[in-house]
């Protein structure tokens, strides 16, 4: 196994108040990795960090072997980090077919894309994407009228359209029903193995769903790092979340 | 049973057989005042490029056009008979003579400062060429500056409507170059490839009516392009476009110089038509109508903007056998521009294609939906 | 040079008067006022109509454009912009739509001139106002000659920020009216009528540009036109202040009128008006939410 994602004492100071203070993580081939953490713990702002929004002020950030430290968002992105946001961002006026075309469209220059239709091999993941995110009898649905659910999955399909070597998923549940949440666990669940995904999340009977590697979270630092059992049973995780009614 | 895509197109073939077929019917009166009109389609393209498709709204697209126009036009002031210095070969503007310097040497080189510019001019394929090249390349140059700062929305509106404004007073101010205020009239034909190209013959009106029709049908295939499916998505959410990997500016640059070069070339085919230029052609008030235009017509629909334009037009002309009629109109326009925006954001077009979708669904009920996908999927 | 300095000082003071109204209702509504000119329009005009039917002076026609305008400014809102709340742009537009009828119901004198009939004071053609005798003339401040009506309108100007401030800091609308600034659902929650305030809001500003209107009236030309340039320039001295801050709009108005006057009197005011274009751009360009503008989170 390699490393997908190298991330190495990496922070950022917002008018001296430290959100992330000197991470480091590693992210192996394949591996599916749960970001925990109480609100402000840092974990948004690490995706920022490592997606691009966020300038960093200390530390790098590899991929594989490519140091994409403070590179600009759509260089990222082209280098293989696909980010799925907190709030569902999709294109509202157009159908999820054509939304998912915009993902496929490979090159990024405008030159490149003076061109009709996808080539014969993305239309081929386009079809397997519909199915995957379950929205193949939805495929000629204009965007905006879909459910928050069928949004957030409609999200992930537009990055999983262009098979990046990592996928940041930001609370992908959030805002979801039970059932939804279910049918997003068995979403990731599938990709597990053939992608390599870190998952920031809240809702635990999800995480245990999807769960292999966890790595808590807390003041900007990382407090723990290990499989779920080890993870409840560490003492200084529980001392985090004392009186915040510990982790369920 | 046709698709929605299918009676899109019918409705492309039918305006341009139309405009096509006018001369037909029409005396060489109306075809003059109906070319003014399909110029004025071309404009409703380049608005509804920008604002429906790139979602800028430009309130300066009267930059472009007067551009286009100002360019035009001193090409054809130098092949005026009428309106140069008399009996010399060298072309010189009246206007130069009347403002020079007394003992100044009546030649373009050196009448003034600056009427150097004008030289090039006296060939027409250099007007013609830089009445699309100089918007296009203004738009570049202010489109690069304003999408590289992500700059968007109002302020973009903002930047082009104090822009146009600017450029309209250094128009005016650049007298001894421009005609100022009373900007270039008594203009000659253009002639090009050995056709005269008189406002009130048929040609003139098939050259406008056949360069609407091109480019009607290159705009909506350059927008079926997946560069136009990246520029709707950038519409709709820049961010998350830039996080999927593309240059969203370039994009954003790229359409916004096509829409200005789409607007030049109806600034050129104006003074073409209309034989003047003006500074007015960069007033606020011109800006903003295309956009009235554009709106009835809809903003999101390339051939609802530029049948919003002619059409609007049209009635106008209809009503302005009376000087009272006129005002009236205008008051009347007013009240339109107002029920739109709060009525039927999507203009006539969207009215139409709500419409088109209710007649469709209607005769399409009795197919069952679990055949609609799997067709697609083998199809596409 | 004082001179030039006072000339720049009376230019930002008529600047800053047309958009006081304006900072109110872009900044605190998220609604561009296309029809804010012929709010100054109709107060200019009422100028007129004072004078012909009522035989009063400008001084008499202040309060009178004050309540005209901003009972149109309430109708406006009421109708049309009260349906718009949240689409910017769709704002400019509509009331784009609004300023063309309210041109065209004064050129056509409120449709009398269809039926032959003529109301004095009204129609296309252009109205002047004679300012009276005691704001006629010169005062002299100090060393400085300066036109006494020009010195009255920075006085109206004075006061009438003073009292915006005033209204906007220091009462309980003022409170709801930052309050809906900050974030109508929020404030709608804590009980505040956002319908009613925005409403008030909405006609306080129009009656700003009646006044305005009445001031300019006394040394510019009265036509049904007119209103179109100073919301430009009063939108743009909102944009360049910062949306949102009064005291953004005060300073943008001393800079931009100073600009002007200055570029003025060393070029020419075609090239002043061009030189302040300029600098807008460059100013939106670089700091988008304006030179003054609160920090937003």
């Amino acid at each position: 196994m390699s490393a997908v994602l190298t991330v190495d004492g990496l922070g950022v100071a917002f008018a001296g108040f430290k959100a992330v203070d000197g991470v480091s993580l590693i992210i192996e081939e394949g591996e599916l990795r749960v970001l925990l953490g109480a609100n402000g713990a840092g974990k948004t702002t690490l995706m920022d960090l490592i997606s691009g929004k966020t300038k960093s002020t200390q530390g790098r950030v590899h991929l594989r072997d490519t140091d994409i430290t403070n590179w600009e968002e759509p260089a990222i992105a082209r280098a293989g980090i696909g980010r799925k946001f907190q709030i569902p961002s999709v294109f509202r006026e157009l159908t999820v077919r054509r939304n998912l075309e915009v993902a496929g469209c490979g090159k990024p220059g405008v030159f490149a894309n003076l061109r009709f239709g996808l080539p014969r091999a993305a239309r081929r993941r386009l079809d397997e994407v519909l199915d995957l995110i379950g929205l193949a009898d939805e495929a000629q649905t204009v965007a905006g009228t879909l459910s928050h659910g069928q949004t957030q999955w409609l999200e992930l399909g537009l990055l999983v359209m262009q098979d990046p070597k990592l996928l940041l998923l930001d609370e992908p549940t959030a805002g979801m029903t039970a059932a939804e949440t279910l049918r997003t666990a068995d979403i990731i669940k599938s990709l597990r193995g053939t992608h390599t995904i870190i998952v920031v999340e809240h809702d635990m009977a999800f995480v245990r769903e999807i769960a292999q590697r966890i790595t808590v979270m807390h003041l900007g630092q990382v407090l723990a790092e290990g499989d779920m059992a080890s993870i409840e049973a560490d003492p200084r995780v529980r001392a985090a979340y004392l009186g915040s009614k510990g982790i369920h | 049973m046709p698709g929605k895509r299918t009676l899109d197109y019918a409705a492309y073939a039918v305006f341009i057989a139309l405009i096509l077929c006018a001369p037909l019917v029409l005396e060489e009166f109306w075809l003059n005042r109906i070319a003014k009109f399909l110029v004025y389609g071309l404009l409703g393209v380049a608005i509804a490029l920008s604002w429906g498709y790139a979602g800028i709204l430009n309130l300066g697209q009267g930059l472009f056009f007067g551009l286009g126009a100002y360019m035009m036009a001193m090409s054809l002031k130098l092949a005026s008979p009428t309106s140069l210095q008399q009996g010399s070969a060298t072309p010189v503007p009246d206007f130069m003579l009347w403002n020079a310097e007394p003992g100044a040497k009546t030649d373009l080189c050196c009448i003034n400062h600056g009427s150097f510019l004008w030289t090039p001019f006296q060939n027409p394929w250099f007007g013609i060429g830089m009445a699309v090249l100089a918007p296009v390349l203004v738009a570049t140059v202010i489109g690069w500056v304003m999408f590289r700062k992500r700059i968007s929305g109002v302020f973009v509106s903002i930047i082009m409507l104090a822009l146009v404004l600017l450029v309209r007073l250094v128009v005016i101010d650049a007298q001894p170059l421009t005609n100022g205020f009373n900007g270039l009239t008594d203009l000659g034909n253009l002639t090009v490839l050995g056709v005269e190209l008189d406002p009130y013959e048929v040609v003139t009106y098939y050259v406008v009516a056949g360069t609407l029709a091109l480019a009607l049908i290159a705009t909506r295939l350059l927008v079926e392009t997946r560069a136009g499916l990246i520029l709707q998505a950038i519409r709709d959410d820049q961010n998350r476009v830039r996080y999927l990997g593309f240059d969203v500016p370039l994009y954003q640059v790229f359409f916004f110089a096509v829409s200005a070069g789409i607007a030049g070339v109806a600034g050129l085919l104006y003074v073409v038509v209309a034989q003047f230029a003006s500074p007015t052609f960069m007033d606020l008030s011109f800006s903003i109508t295309m956009v009235v235009w554009a709106a009835v017509g809809g903003r999101a629909s390339l051939l609802g903007a530029c049948i919003g334009a002619i059409g609007i037009n049209i009635i106008e002309a209809g009503a302005s056998e009376t000087q009272a009629l006129v005002q009236a109109w205008r008051a009347v326009i007013g009240l339109i521009f107002v029920l739109v925006v709060l009525y039927l954001p999507r203009g006539v077009a969207g009215f139409a294609s709500d419409a088109a979708d209710a007649v469709l669904s209607r005769f399409g009920r009795k197919r069952p939906p679990a055949a609609r996908p799997a067709s697609e999927r083998v199809a596409s | 040079m004082a001179e030039v300095v006072f000339i720049g000082l009376s230019l930002a003071s008529v600047l800053l008067l047309v958009a006081l109204g304006l900072a109110i209702t872009y900044g605190a509504m998220g609604v561009i006022n296309m029809a804010h000119g012929e709010m100054v329009m109709l107060g200019a005009y009422t100028t007129v109509l004072t004078r012909i039917y009522l035989h009063l002076d400008i001084l008499a026609a202040i309060p009178l454009a004050f309540i005209a305008t901003a009972l149109i400014g309430y109708a406006i809102e009421r109708v049309v912009v009260r349906r718009l709340y949240g689409r910017l742009l769709d704002t400019l537009l509509a009331t784009w739509g609004v300023a063309i009828l309210i041109q065209q119901a004064v050129r056509l004198e409120l449709g009398a001139s269809f039926f032959g009939l003529h109301i004095a004071g009204l129609g296309p053609g252009l109205q002047n106002v004679a300012v009276p005798p005691e704001l006629t003339g010169a005062l002299t401040l100090g060393s400085v000659q300066v036109n006494a009506f020009r010195a009255f309108i920075i006085g109206v100007t004075l006061l009438l920020t003073l009292v915006t401030w005033l209204l906007m800091y220091r009462t309980s609308i003022g409170i709801q009216v930052r309050a809906i600034m900050r974030n109508p659902r929020m404030a709608a929650a804590c009980g505040i009528d956002v319908d009613r305030v925005n409403a008030l809001t909405f006609a306080y500003g129009s009656g700003l540009a009646g006044v305005a209107g009445v001031m300019v009236s006394g040394f510019k030309t009265v036509f049904p036109d007119m209103g179109t340039p100073m919301v430009v320039d009063a939108f743009l001295v909102v944009v360049v202040g910062g949306v949102g801050s009064l005291l953004g709009s005060v300073f943008s108005a001393g800079l931009l009128g100073q600009l002007n006057g200055v570029t003025a009197f060393l070029a020419n005011d075609i090239i002043a008006r061009a030189v302040v274009f300029a600098f807008v751009i460059a100013v939106i360009m670089t700091r988008p939410r304006g030179l003054f503008s609160q920090k937003a989170r």
